[in-house]
């Protein structure tokens, strides 16, 4: 029997290497099981609060994978553990924010926890407003196209983030000034307790991209791949120089919005069984094993991650709290050190 | 749609008392006797004159910097207005507001308002209270096409669609925010579509014709009176004047200008229609521009006779008592 011409895997028709799908599989369950320990910490009374992205992997990974590190701007929202972690961050950065610690390297510990704001990651600070990113992101990509600078600028929103004004304010100036930059809305179905349904009268977030003039597409935000593909044409037009567009990603959170919160009274567990039936991990997991990459090699994995955590938070623990005395700086602009 | 003759004749009073107004009171501005600045609202006088006639007392609106045809639509008194433009006592504000602060809780007018886009989730939170108190009132909001680029509008209109609100978004296309041409302003040609962004109506509606006013202004009324939600009306038309009183204009030119006045100028328009249709005679044109001019004159009278608002009575109407 003579074989069939080999088609081409999907990773491959996306320019993907098999070792990229691995390395975004690694730190999808890289983002999942720091969440689970953040989690844990919570509950044990070590961490005062936290947010984790335990469904929002593919989203968040797939995604910043179109960032080009050093090169790009981010501007994330306070779930994106996993652009973090695409982007540089480590897990014992992840837990110094989780502990407030001196050396956290998004606030040295005064802010809550995931305000990412990373200088070497290109990832701008954001305020804990919801929507206030979204100007910022723009800002940054007007800088670009008046300086003829290279970059583009990826930022991130939940679909809760795309009802207050900032959101409509930063889509039309993109729109009219076509700007390069991205925006990534992870839709997880709840604005904290808010269904969707309460949230907006259209059926997708990205119908509102038409009212702007940009394209506006949605994303599955259980595959990983789709997420990169979608993510990346969007990136491929703004460093054309085409403009901006909106990628809404559906997706869906398995815990509560944050360590303070009973999601319990707003949702079904039979509803959280139906998305968990589509984890996107587990989806990522099977795409590696039909491609042949060995199992032994994926719960290897596993353990180095596991070990790296346990690590990062005896490490983490260990590190300074930030001294009251310096309670001030960063307050106002110093000079650099 | 058949307009009864009267109702035409009473689009064309309000319309030309709108007209008069803004004549009388640049007058009134060139001879120092304003305080602060006034906006001109010639030229797109068919919009508040359509849409306003379908409301009742107990219906609101809001309105923006450029307000006094609002004002007047909504039945406002002419005698109150000129006075609070002149700083009197017996203004609608007691003289403290001027221009940009025109309110009328009796007729339902909450209020020109001096942000733009400021009057948007007023206008929701009116409709919100019709909602919650089971009642058949409805809100129209008046604002500009700068004031759809303000987050106000997305969180107003996002607002009045989830819940179906009773409410009307009127959006004044007159060309300019302030210098900035729509097309500097908005990425999308028909500004209308910005409405399929929050499951509501949008229709795009010749602002310099009061038949087409009138009618859209009726059917979006109607729709949220009887508790079928928002609409967004995009209006059409054309602001004669400049920004604000004085303003260079270096941003439009002359031709453009002559050219909506000569071509769509909404009591030329309208005076048209009425004659061709025979509703009306030239006589009776003559006879309703002299009473609007009274009525106008009467009104700058009242002001002009009354006591200017006292500095010693400054603090009061802050606090509530």
């Amino acid at each position: 029997m003579k074989m069939a011409a080999r088609t081409k895997a999907r990773h491959e028709s996306l320019g993907l290497s098999l070792e990229d799908v691995v390395q975004m599989y690694r730190v999808m369950l890289q983002t999942r099981m720091i969440g689970e320990r953040m989690m844990q910490l919570n509950r044990m009374g070590k961490a005062m609060f936290v947010g984790v992205a335990d469904g929002h992997e593919a989203a968040e990974v797939g995604s910043a994978w179109c960032i080009r590190k050093g090169v790009d701007w981010c501007v994330p929202y306070y779930r994106d553990v996993g652009v973090a972690l695409v982007l540089g961050q480590t897990a014992k950065d992840q837990f110094l924010g989780v502990f407030a610690k001196a050396t956290d390297p998004n606030s040295g510990g005064r802010q809550i926890v995931n305000q990412f704001s990373d200088v070497k990651a290109k990832m701008l600070s954001g305020s804990v407003h919801i929507a206030t990113q979204f100007p910022h992101a723009v800002g940054l990509a007007l800088a670009a196209k008046i300086r003829k600078q290279d970059h583009i600028v990826v930022t991130y929103g939940g679909e809760g983030a795309t009802s207050p004004g900032d959101f409509h304010e930063a889509m039309n100036f993109a729109a009219v000034h076509e700007l390069p930059v991205v925006f990534v809305i992870e839709n997880n179905q709840y604005a904290i307790s808010t269904p969707v349904k309460l949230q907006m009268a259209v059926a997708n977030v990205a119908d509102r991209a038409a009212a702007y003039g940009m394209p506006g597409v949605i994303a599955d935000g259980t595959d990983v791949l789709d997420v990169y593909e979608k993510t990346k044409q969007a990136c491929d037009r703004a460093r054309g120089g085409d403009g901006p567009t909106l990628v809404e990603v559906k997706c869906y959170r398995y815990r509560p919005h944050s360590s303070d919160d009973d999601d319990s009274r707003y949702r079904s567990k039979d509803e959280l069984q139906a998305w968990l039936q589509k984890d996107p991990i587990d989806k990522a997991a099977a795409y590696l094993l039909q491609q042949a990459v060995a199992a032994s090699r994926l719960e290897d994995m596993r353990q180095e991650i596991a070990a790296d955590i346990e690590a990062a938070i005896t490490a983490a623990e260990n590190d300074p709290d930030p001294d009251p005395a310096t309670l001030t700086r960063y307050v106002y602009g110093e000079d650099a050190e | 749609m058949n307009i009864a003759r009267d109702t035409a004749l009473e689009l064309y009073r309000v319309m030309g008392t709108i007209r008069r107004f803004e004549q009388r009171a640049e007058q009134l501005f060139g001879e120092n006797k304003i305080w602060g600045t006034i906006h001109n609202y010639s030229g797109q006088e068919a919009v508040a004159a359509g849409v306003s006639a379908h409301l009742r007392d107990d219906d609101w609106i809001t309105s923006t910097h450029r307000g006094h045809g609002h004002c007047i639509a909504k039945r406002a008194d002419l005698g109150k207005m000129f006075a609070e433009l002149l700083g009197r006592e017996t203004g609608y504000c007691r003289g403290r507001g001027g221009s940009m602060h025109i309110a009328d809780t009796s007729k339902g007018n909450l209020g020109a308002n001096g942000i733009v886009g400021g009057g948007i989730p007023i206008a929701v939170g009116a409709a919100l209270t019709a909602k919650q108190t089971k009642t058949d009132r409805v809100a129209v909001s008046y604002f500009g096409d700068g004031g759809a680029n303000q987050g106000t509008f997305h969180e107003g209109l996002n607002l009045a669609a989830i819940w179906a609100l009773p409410v009307v978004f009127v959006l004044e296309n007159n060309q300019y925010a302030e210098t900035n041409p729509v097309r500097d302003a908005f990425a999308v040609e028909d500004i209308a579509t910005r409405a399929a962004g929050y499951g509501m109506p949008g229709v795009t509606v010749n602002g310099q014709d009061v038949r087409e006013t009138y009618r859209a202004g009726g059917e979006a009324v109607a729709r949220a009176r009887r508790g079928d939600g928002p609409t967004l009306l995009v209006m059409d038309t054309y602001r004669y004047g400049g920004h604000y009183y004085g303003d260079p204009q270096v941003y439009r030119s002359k031709e453009e200008i002559e050219e909506w006045r000569a071509k769509r100028d909404p009591l030329a328009i309208a005076r048209d229609w009425i004659l061709t249709e025979k509703l009306a005679s030239p006589a009776d044109f003559d006879r309703i521009d002299t009473e609007v001019d009274a009525a106008v004159e009467r009104g700058v009278k009242f002001a002009e006779a009354s006591p200017p608002a006292s500095p010693i009575t400054l603090p009061e109407d802050v606090y509530a008592t």
